[in-house]
């Protein structure tokens, strides 16, 4: 095994501007008042902490914690204002399944542009194709374009291609709250197969339940702020214990 | 040691200098099947659920040279020298409208495709650029209008006109060059978009298309000379209509304006693209 961590937060932190200037007519004044940009919002602050090649991690917080933040500072799809990501590896985000589907492609040409998104070779989605829809569930279908698909198809065409796209890194955000509880035992199933593989799987949930028995450590953020961090058992105990009393306060 | 060296790599950083500019670069070119998937979703998209399909590629050049050639041969009548007018105004009209077609679609580009942007990290120049290589199959029918265009006046294309694909090739990079820090600019100010259809029209004018530059009054020239697009229009018309090889002055310094705007466009690109999620 190897011991490098796959991911890497040091002293991160991630600021929003609230009060966005749109248009110009809002941005000059504003600029020319000097830093239009002041009512700003901090969704992470000061956050380190690494995961390790094939560990299973679970972030959980309340709303506006900063988890989905923190998820997409990993998926490289937003850069932290202060401080360094550090990712290794071939990342598959299970975030919104679908978001690349173009809903005039049929089934057929949206797996290939979504595997391509995802990045992987012709060749790559050529071996994996077959499979893709097998799992998705969509034999008949993969040559109707996906406007014409139920939202359940379409969050299944999803998740099958991401799955499939050989993960080094796993994200999943909420997903399997998608789909039938056919399919979501199916997506769990899949989910435990990866973490017998080596992958390294970060999960993003209210759920403290679902990180409790399936994630080895888990990272409790609140406003911003890393509140705990440790095995998952001990750590969904200590956020369950708090939560009364952070109500309470709120 | 091969893991210790992926480890380094940081999402979404700025491209420091040449050399990172050329990384960065190198990185776009590593994922062109993502651009050739791109390019054909835009094309598949474009003219699916119309009667006529891809014909619609026609009709739109098509129909301005016809109502442009009425009006400005036989209304306004502007000297076109020996060749037919319709003929002089198509030559410049089919990389005009490519010109102007690319760079409003590619402005909107990356706006289009926010709910991608903020999902899964790709290099992010896919976008403006698979929008303007989708206008080359728009610019390809036009062609095949020219090509019987011509054969109806019986004025075949002269020799020189193989400079054609070279030329176009210049116009080509000062297209994405500008395309580029546009479609970055509009995900901030949705007035950009407004602002490029506001400028395309100007431009129009300003650009030898349904006049010849002979016609520019000489104090006036310069204009011309600093505006790319003038640089091209003249030069296809002098390979294609009158069989002269361009002007060597004239292409070394289209081709110098179209990398330096390509350089800085595209590094203004990669600078915006880190903001790129948080303010969609």
């Amino acid at each position: 095994m190897f011991d490098a961590p796959e991911v890497e937060f040091r002293n991160v932190t991630k600021r929003f501007a609230l009060a966005e200037g749109k248009t110009l007519r809002e941005f000059v004044p504003a600029f020319l008042r000097g830093r239009g940009f002041t009512n700003e919002f901090c969704a992470l602050e000061d956050v380190s902490f690494s995961i390790d090649r094939g560990e299973t991690v679970g972030i959980i917080g309340r709303n506006g914690s900063g988890k989905s933040t923190a998820l997409k500072l990993i998926a490289g799809v937003m850069a932290p204002s202060s401080g360094t990501v550090l990712v290794a590896g071939r990342i598959s985000p299970l975030i919104e399944l679908g978001a690349g589907f173009h809903p005039d492609l049929t089934g057929r040409e949206n797996v290939n542009l979504n595997a391509t998104i995802l990045g992987m070779s012709a060749r790559e989605i050529a071996g994996q194709f077959d499979a893709i829809v097998d799992f998705a569930e969509l034999h008949d279908f993969i040559d109707t374009p996906v406007k014409r698909y139920s939202s359940g198809m379409y969050m299944r065409l999803g998740f099958a291609v991401a799955v499939h796209s050989s993960p080094d890194i796993l994200l999943v955000d909420e997903v399997l709250s998608v789909g039938d509880a056919f399919f979501q035992e199916k997506c769990l199933a899949k989910m435990h197969e990866f973490k017998e593989q080596g992958v390294t799987i970060v999960v993003v949930s209210h759920s403290p339940d679902l990180i409790a028995k399936f994630c080895d450590r888990a990272i409790w953020l609140d406003h911003g702020r890393l509140q705990a961090e440790g095995p998952s058992r001990s750590v969904v105990e200590q956020y369950n214990h708090m939560l009364p009393h952070l109500i309470e306060v709120v | 040691m091969a893991r210790i060296q992926t480890l380094q790599r940081q999402p979404l950083s700025t491209p420091s200098g040449p050399i990172g500019l050329i990384a960065s670069l190198a990185s776009f070119w590593r994922r062109r099947d993502l651009l050739w998937h791109m390019t054909v979703r835009h094309l598949r998209g474009q003219y699916k659920q119309s009667i006529l399909g891809y014909a619609w590629a026609f009709v739109n050049p098509l129909s301005q040279m016809i109502i442009l050639s009425f009006v400005f041969s036989t209304i306004v009548r502007v000297p076109s020298g020996d060749v037919p007018f319709p003929l002089f105004f198509f030559v410049g009209l089919v990389p005009w409208m490519f010109f102007a077609n690319a760079l409003a679609s590619g402005t909107d580009s990356v706006v289009n495709a926010s709910s991608l942007v903020t999902k899964v990290y790709f290099p992010r120049e896919v976008l403006p650029t698979a929008a303007v290589l989708t206008k080359l199959v728009d610019l390809f029918f036009g062609i095949v209008i020219l090509a019987a265009l011509m054969v109806y006046y019986g004025d075949p294309p002269s020799v020189t006109a193989f400079w054609f694909p070279l030329l176009f090739l210049v116009q080509l990079v000062f297209t994405l060059g500008l395309t580029l820090p546009l479609a970055a600019l509009n995900l901030y100010f949705h007035d950009v978009r407004f602002l490029v259809g506001v400028a395309l029209t100007l431009w129009f004018y300003l650009t030898p298309i349904i006049y010849p530059i002979d016609i520019v009054p000489h104090r006036y020239l310069w204009v011309f000379d600093i505006n790319p697009n003038s640089l091209f229009i003249n030069a296809y018309r002098r390979v294609i209509l009158h069989g002269e090889a361009p002007e060597p002055g004239k292409i070394l310094l289209g081709a110098v304006i179209a990398i330096g705007t390509f350089v800085i466009g595209y590094y203004l690109f990669k600078k915006m693209e880190k903001g790129f999620a948080d303010s969609v």
